[in-house]
């Protein structure tokens, strides 16, 4: 071959639409998990998280709150009482009811052997907070009740949504800083970094 | 409520160097334990230490101890370095560190002439013996970022925010809001209090002591860092004696 004798190589058809395609492939992937990834990053994931996460124990809200009408600080007791959390009662809290009520079938079953087990349930986290970012219930259930002029143990939904009605709990504020922060604002609290991180 | 200023007085009259507010901050605050080898490469962990001093030579000789934490100075000179604002200044005078922020340059150690900063250049690690009594409210810090005396920051978000719910007052040198290492100090060298409030023991020992023939001096107060720890002079009777 004579140097500088160069021609360009004839690209076969065959190699152009699969390059095609390929190419066709990549771009709308790449779009997907942007917007996937965008839609988590600002606010909440777009799809896939419909529904909360499956839990050990099928437990229901709606027949507990709707039907017998008890308030959510009966079992969430904690946070109204001055700790961080409101956190999930333990075994022990269900079966005070659940020694007598309900039948040996389905879920209950499964907290009877729990309790019986001795071991505790293996609840899947919903409500997540890392660990540099401290939050307490108190002052804000004190604050909008006051505000809203409701009482203490109606002020849940404000920020958990309509739990009665889920089937799964799930997480429906997006609990991020910036969210913390407009609330802060709106309402004059303390917007200091020392608030919630230390 | 009115704004806090909270401040430290440090009387080295009544310090013994027992080292009880060293192991009591260790406890308050999830410091990783420190090994040897720490403390060859000074790389140690350690919000606030006794640094003791030897004065005179063999059968007359003397130990005084200070005890250095953070100053918490109004004119840091660790602020202005930092380039995230993880280090600021926040309107109840506290010098804070914001741990999210911090992405690890290390100016503001460099910068600080106390050496009260420092950097985890390990990920903190515990026995399990020891996990289950890490605090809870206060974050333990990953590796690759710096930390420092808070002033116990916690008992004070804790109790105010206390105090907030269940409507009372917050006491002047109540044990809640004390840093760990006042409430351990067992001959109250260390006071701690809101230097705004004029009634407080630490404004009363401010107003009495930097006077011009008073025992309190700040460290290093040439550098202007205006620090809100003051530090009260050791009152030496031999010497008086002695010269006399």
């Amino acid at each position: 071959m004579i140097p500088g004798d160069y021609r360009v190589p004839k690209i076969s058809k065959k190699f152009l639409i699969i390059s095609g395609i390929g190419g066709f492939i990549t771009t709308v992937l790449i779009i997907v998990v942007g917007i996937f990834v965008g839609s988590a990053w600002w606010t909440q994931p777009l799809f896939g998280f419909d529904e909360g996460p499956d839990q050990p124990i099928a437990f229901k809200h709606a027949p507990h709150v709707k039907q017998l009408g008890m308030k959510c600080t009966y079992c969430h007791r904690f946070g109204t009482e001055g700790a961080a959390a409101a956190a999930i009662p333990p075994v022990e809290f269900c079966m005070s009811c659940h020694r007598i009520v309900g039948d040996d079938k389905g879920e209950i079953a499964k907290i009877r052997d729990t309790y019986e087990g001795g071991k505790p349930i293996d609840w899947v986290r919903v409500h997540r907070l890392p660990d540099h970012a401290k939050f307490y219930h108190p002052p804000h259930i004190k604050k909008l009740s006051e505000k809203n002029n409701i009482e203490a143990s109606e002020v849940c939904s404000t920020c958990h949504g309509d739990v009665a009605s889920m089937t799964k709990v799930k997480q429906v504020s997006p609990m991020k800083m910036g969210w913390c922060v407009d609330c802060h604002k709106a309402n004059g609290a303390s917007t200091d970094c020392t608030t919630c991180h230390y | 409520m009115k704004q806090s200023k909270w401040g430290m007085v440090v009387d080295l009259d009544k310090c013994n160097g027992c080292q009880a507010c060293v192991v009591a901050c260790q406890s308050e605050n999830n410091i990783p334990l420190q090994k040897k080898s720490d403390y060859d490469e000074n790389r140690v962990i350690q919000w606030i230490r006794v640094e003791r001093y030897w004065e005179g030579s063999f059968p007359d000789v003397k130990a005084k101890f200070i005890p250095i934490m953070c100053q918490h100075c109004d004119e840091a000179p660790c602020e202005p370095v930092c380039p995230v604002y993880a280090s600021y200044h926040n309107n109840e005078g506290l010098n804070v560190q914001v741990y999210n922020r911090c992405i690890g340059t290390r100016f503001c150690a460099n910068n600080c002439p106390y050496q009260v900063r420092f950097f985890n250049f390990w990920e903190a690690e515990w026995p399990d013996s020891l996990k289950n009594q890490l605090n809870p409210d206060v974050t333990v810090r990953s590796r690759g970022i710096m930390e420092k005396c808070t002033f116990c920051v916690q008992k004070i978000r804790r109790t105010k925010r206390d105090a907030k719910v269940n409507g009372f007052e917050i006491e002047d040198g109540a044990r809640e809001i004390n840093p760990a290492c006042v409430n351990s100090c067992n001959t109250e060298a260390l006071i701690f209090g809101d230097m705004n409030n004029p009634e407080s023991k630490i404004s009363r020992i401010k107003a009495k002591e930097e006077k011009k023939d008073g025992r309190g001096y700040h460290l290093m107060e040439h550098y202007g860092t205006s620090p809100n720890v003051l530090y009260l002079k050791k009152v030496d009777n031999s010497k008086k004696s002695h010269s006399h």
